[in-house]
């Protein structure tokens, strides 16, 4: 019993011994956070020839494999990198040259909290990424961006649609967060690294409110007689997660701020693992709605939709969010699309002939090397790659407080995703590092041919620069039945 | 009984096996100065020890000859209680990560005494319901907790190094505990309930108590665990109570060897290294298999995914006693083999 | 807002969901009562029914209730696959082998179906469409031919277990192994055709899932848990039971949706299950614990 005592002891002493070794290494050491060294390092050489320092430039993807939309920012991550090495790559004027980049993949699995941090690590710190693209989930983003910031990784996010992935830093006023809240970063030179290359639930929710107070009401008020003092009845259906909420919380705001008038009659949120919602429908259809506004994924918001019709007997106006503008909910929805509304900032089912040129060219593309159209997630990761070329021409290097500095200051023509100014810029103030996208509302016509159904775009009239992006009228789809006046 | 002679017979070995153990506590404890690797030191080491407490805790519950499909719940528990109190009301991190322990063991208490008297798959299926519960009363409640967004946790030492040697010292303390739990008295009735409980009952062993009390232990390392891993990502949501975590410690154990002290540690090696290395070979799967698989743009986390089935199968059914059994038979291969030569 | 004809449609949906489960509990049963066997990989044998009427129906244009046959007999097939290669080797050592057995063939199924038809969702196209109205309730078609089938491979599984050779042998065995095999009956062949079998109700479920709802290979293990909960509550290895417990548990789900909201059916469900068996440790309606 002593000699197993004694065991124990030196086991103890041993291990507290080699503890405290490692502990008093790791404090002798400086602090090695990598020192921001300054700028401009770059010495303009005389001669022609390219640098012995070129190398290829390393971007890295961040995005989950193992969703549907994580794959399409795959795929079109791989189509930008193509396209641009075949061009000869990115123009490093430090190194005299044109360099290709090298796609560094950063899979995420299903993008929850717990698995972006590995792989983002694993490329900021073996793989030493120049750059980062991607992201989709907002608590995924949320967790692992913190490696890019203390990192100072520049970072185009191009997926997560909560603000608060550019905004919870001191520049973005920590996007209204509380003073004790845990997500609040106070590293505004790490914040700085970040940039977000998409819509936000805000951008959403603009729309469609927007769409139902201008288009919408008029035209059921004229159809029905109603009074126009009677608000539009909307209904809310909404998963129960950061997405869904974020969604919920931004359009009663909107309503609240600017005094529209639209009436929340019902709201329900369920599960993410729900896979039937009649019972949540029932509630809907008996605070007899004028419209409902489907906030899920692809899967979820198609069977919405198909049990509120043809289960429930839901007969109204539903509107979607931009996240299902994929080949899967055109398939899943079928003859139940009809008349469907999706709110949307990439039509890559509306067209030919598409209201941008560069959309015609990369649907044409994505078609020829994938077989399969588009999704929306894709757009934004390819036209931020594009985004990364130019901001490291622009910067003549690869030093990242250089491209970071170079994205901020970076203006230039709009690509697959619309903006207000034509441009791709980013905001400052406020709205930390944010695009201003537009969005706009498509609605869906059945084609007996295709057995799906087709969008065209109904609002708004006409987008700034663009012009005239309308391709039909909104109608109140067959089968409409008002909510109680 | 003769388990337990022999068990007895092994004691003699202790002063040799504790060599090996403090030959392994120094190499581990020497790892990070032999690897300078900042990415293998905070995103391999680190959660191979976190995950290590974590199928321990799973291991010490099979141990009683229980199961639990719903771990996951515990682990949640844990980091939520524990990044809560420090951000709410301002507990010290260490001291909530031990309360995030102890409430999660306290909820243990609650869920054992109706898991006490159920059999494996009754067992499983309540844990499995307990973790489904666990997720909804956070999504529930999401106004105070706010796990949906979620949050980053307030941190005890920073990452790095530091956060290694940190998770070193509790996960060798946590499964030295275990170990002395393992030998106890405590644990020779775990084992004698888990290989015959008539008989064990028969003997005089509250068979209900026991379990309970295992039960008890292990959601408290799971917690511990938890608001580790918490530490670790330093960030918490909801997604901590997929099944996917509650199969992890499962895995990990019966990879590595179920009952045995070092089997969770060798399971939970295999499996964060498959996670943190497999993804290098991801781009030659796809140049080789790519064009068989048009349906996905990568091929690599699917095999990688599939191959984690894989091995737990070819486990079970070729080597049940784990990964460590077979070293153990190896290492005795190599013993009587030299012992032979001598003579 | 509660209204009597909402309430009664929750019933009504309940009972149709409860058609699926239903037929998964069944075959969950029928393998238990036989073999003494939980596959937690029952789910996925569903989901891989799903896929095979999914790629039958649309790829070959079979009609979509006909791509149930097909379904039935592929995941048959598998089953007997993974009956003779997996759960055979353990059977009969400690039982959490056969729950690791099953977690690792979860995995197996889950990314083998990723890699063959990719991690979208995909739903099969019904050849039934319309809905049927009565008195301010409605009902779709398809969910109640779901119901008519379900009510139709029930039927025919007691006729199998009550008037043939291998339905009897099967219930010998379910008594009493050992005796069964000293009557001259085949364990193994009975074994085979027991897992084929519930194999089979998994992929009829499945197809008859894919027709109603969308699906992706990620189904996850909650469809087989609340199989699982189903005969827990109907008792283990009753097909009565599983019927009973099937329509209870599918009307629990909605109406706990109904009047709490949708984030509480699986939760419910569970709470349902956990208060079974706080009372009765060993199910509803079961006699005799295992």
């Amino acid at each position: 019993m002593q000699k197993k005592i004694l065991v124990v002891i030196t086991a103890i002493v041993v291990i507290v011994a080699i503890t405290s070794a490692g502990v008093w290494q790791i404090t002798q050491q400086p602090a090695s956070s990598p020192s921001p060294t300054p700028t401009q390092t770059a010495t303009p050489l005389a001669s022609t020839t390219p640098s012995p320092d070129a190398r290829p430039v390393r971007i890295g993807l961040v995005a989950g494999y193992q969703l549907a939309e994580g794959q399409d920012m795959d795929r079109a991550a791989k189509l930008a990198v193509e396209e641009i090495n075949a061009a000869g790559g990115v123009y490093v004027a430090e190194w005299n040259t044109k360099v290709p980049i090298e796609l560094i993949i950063a899979d995420t699995g299903k993008d929850t909290a717990g698995e972006t941090v590995g792989p983002i690590t694993r490329a900021v710190v073996e793989d030493k990424v120049d750059l980062l693209i991607g992201g989709y989930t907002s608590a995924g983003t949320l967790a692992g961006q913190v490696v890019a910031i203390e990192n100072r990784v520049p970072f185009i996010i191009t997926g997560a649609s909560s603000n608060l992935v550019t905004r919870r830093g001191p520049q973005g006023n920590f996007g209204g967060l509380a003073e004790d809240d845990a997500r609040r970063i106070n590293d505004a030179e790490g914040m700085s690294y970040m940039f977000h290359y998409c819509t936000t639930t805000s951008d959403y929710s603009t729309t469609v409110v927007n769409f139902f107070a201008e288009t919408m009401k008029p035209l059921i008020d004229s159809t029905y007689h109603f009074a126009a003092s009677r608000p539009l009845r909307l209904a809310l259906i909404y998963r129960n997660d950061a997405f869904g909420k974020g969604v919920v919380a931004d359009t009663k705001n909107l309503i609240i701020t600017n005094n529209l008038p639209i009436e929340i009659v019902a709201e329900r949120s369920y599960q993410t693992t729900a896979t039937t919602f009649q019972t949540d429908l029932t509630v809907i259809k008996d605070a007899k709605p004028d419209a409902v506004y489907v906030v899920d994924f692809i899967a979820n918001t198609a069977e919405i939709i198909k049990e509120g019709r043809k289960d429930v007997g839901l007969n109204t106006v539903y509107i979607a969010v931009e996240c299902c503008e994929d080949p899967q909910f055109y398939t899943l929805l079928g003859e139940y699309g009809d008349g469907v509304l999706l709110e949307s900032k990439f039509a890559s089912y509306a067209g030919p002939p598409f209201y941008l040129p560069a959309i015609e060219t990369y649907v044409a593309n994505y078609k020829a090397k994938y077989n399969t159209l588009p999704g929306m997630m894709g757009a934004d990761t390819y036209d931020a790659f594009y985004i990364a070329k130019e901001a490291i021409e622009r910067a003549g290097t690869l030093d990242k407080a250089a491209i970071r500095d170079a994205i901020e200051q970076i203006n230039m023509p709009q690509m697959l995703i619309m903006t207000k100014t034509g441009t791709i810029q980013f905001s400052t103030g406020v709205n930390y590092h944010e695009i201003s996208p537009v969005t706009f509302v498509e609605q869906l016509t059945y084609n007996a041919t295709l057995q799906e159904a087709r969008p065209k775009i109904v609002y708004p009239s006409a987008v700034p620069v663009v012009g005239s992006i309308k391709q039909a009228e909104f109608v109140l789809p067959p089968g409409y039945q008002p909510g109680s006046p | 009984m003769t388990r337990f002679i022999k068990l007895f017979n092994l004691s003699r070995l202790y002063s040799r096996r504790f060599i090996f153990v403090i030959a392994g506590l120094v190499i581990i404890a020497a790892l990070p100065l032999i690897i300078g690797s900042e990415y293998v030191i905070s995103e391999v080491l680190a959660p191979m020890l976190i995950f290590a407490i974590y199928a321990s805790s799973w291991n010490l519950l099979a141990f009683s000859g229980q199961g639990s499909l719903g771990h996951a719940a515990f682990l949640g528990i844990g980091g939520f209680t524990s990044a809560l109190l420090a951000i709410k009301l301002g507990v010290p991190p260490l001291l909530g990560l031990f309360l995030g322990g102890l409430f999660s063991a306290a909820i243990g208490f609650l869920i054992g005494l109706t898991c006490v008297r159920l059999k494996a798959w009754f067992l499983g299926m309540v844990t499995f319901g307990f973790s489904v519960i666990s997720l909804t009363l956070v999504s529930q409640f999401d106004s105070v907790i706010g796990g949906i967004m979620g949050f980053r946790t307030p941190l005890i030492v920073p990452r790095g190094v530091l956060f290694y040697y940190f998770t070193f010292a509790v996960a060798a303390a946590s499964i030295f505990i275990i170990y002395l739990i393992m030998k106890s008295k405590l644990g020779l009735a775990f084992k004698a309930i888990r290989e015959n409980e008539l008989e064990a009952k028969m003997t005089g062993i509250n068979t209900a108590r026991y379990r309970l009390v295992a039960f008890i232990l292990s959601t408290f390392f799971a917690g511990l665990a938890g608001g580790l891993y918490a530490q670790y990502i330093r960030y918490i949501d909801v997604s901590i109570f997929s099944p996917h975590f509650s199969f992890l410690p499962l895995m990990m154990a019966v990879i590595g060897g179920l009952g045995t002290l070092s089997g969770p540690l060798i399971g939970s090696a295999i499996i964060v290294s498959i996670d943190a290395y497999l993804p290098r070979i991801d781009h030659l799967l796809q140049g080789l298999l790519g064009s068989l698989f048009p349906a996905v743009s990568n091929v690599g986390p699917p095999i990688r995914m599939m191959l984690l089935g894989i091995i737990l199968l070819v486990v079970v059914i070729f080597a049940p006693k784990g990964i460590y059994s077979v070293i153990d038979k190896a290492y005795a291969h190599l013993l009587n083999k030299r012992a032979a030569g001598k003579q | 807002m509660i209204t009597p004809s909402g309430l009664a449609e929750t019933l009504l949906w309940g009972v149709a969901n409860g058609c699926i489960y239903i037929l998964l509990a069944t075959g969950l049963s029928i393998i238990f009562g036989v073999m003494k066997l939980v596959n937690f990989a029952h789910g996925q044998l569903l989901m891989i029914g799903a896929y095979l009427a999914f790629t039958t129906s649309v790829i070959l244009g079979v009609n979509s209730y006909l791509a149930i046959l097909v379904a039935m007999v592929g995941v048959a097939i598998i089953g007997v696959a993974v009956e003779r290669l997996t759960f055979r080797k353990v059977l009969g050592t400690e039982k959490l082998n056969e729950i690791f057995v099953s977690l690792g063939l979860i995995y197996i199924f889950e990314n083998a179906a990723v890699l063959l038809w990719g991690n979208k969702s995909a739903q099969i196209p019904s050849s039934i469409n319309g809905i049927l109205s009565l008195a301010g309730i409605s009902i779709s078609y398809d969910r109640l031919a779901a119901i008519g089938i379900v009510v139709v491979i029930l039927l025919s599984i007691v006729f199998l277990m009550k008037r043939t050779k291998i339905g009897l042998a099967m219930q010998a065995t379910s008594q009493k192994s050992d005796a069964a095999k000293l009557m001259g009956i085949n364990i193994e062949k009975v074994y085979v055709f027991t897992f084929a079998l519930g194999a089979a109700l998994a992929g009829a479920a499945g197809a008859l899932y894919g027709i109603i709802f969308p699906f992706s290979p990620t189904l996850g293990a909650l469809p087989t848990i609340k199989a699982f909960a189903i005969i827990i509550l109907g008792g283990l290895g009753s097909i009565p039971g599983a019927v009973i417990g099937g329509l209870l548990y599918g009307i629990a789900e909605t109406t706990a949706g109904y009047l709490l909201g949708g984030i509480w059916p699986d939760a419910i469900a569970f709470v349902l299950l956990i208060a079974v068996l706080i009372i009765k440790p060993t199910g509803l309606f079961g006699g005799k614990g295992e």
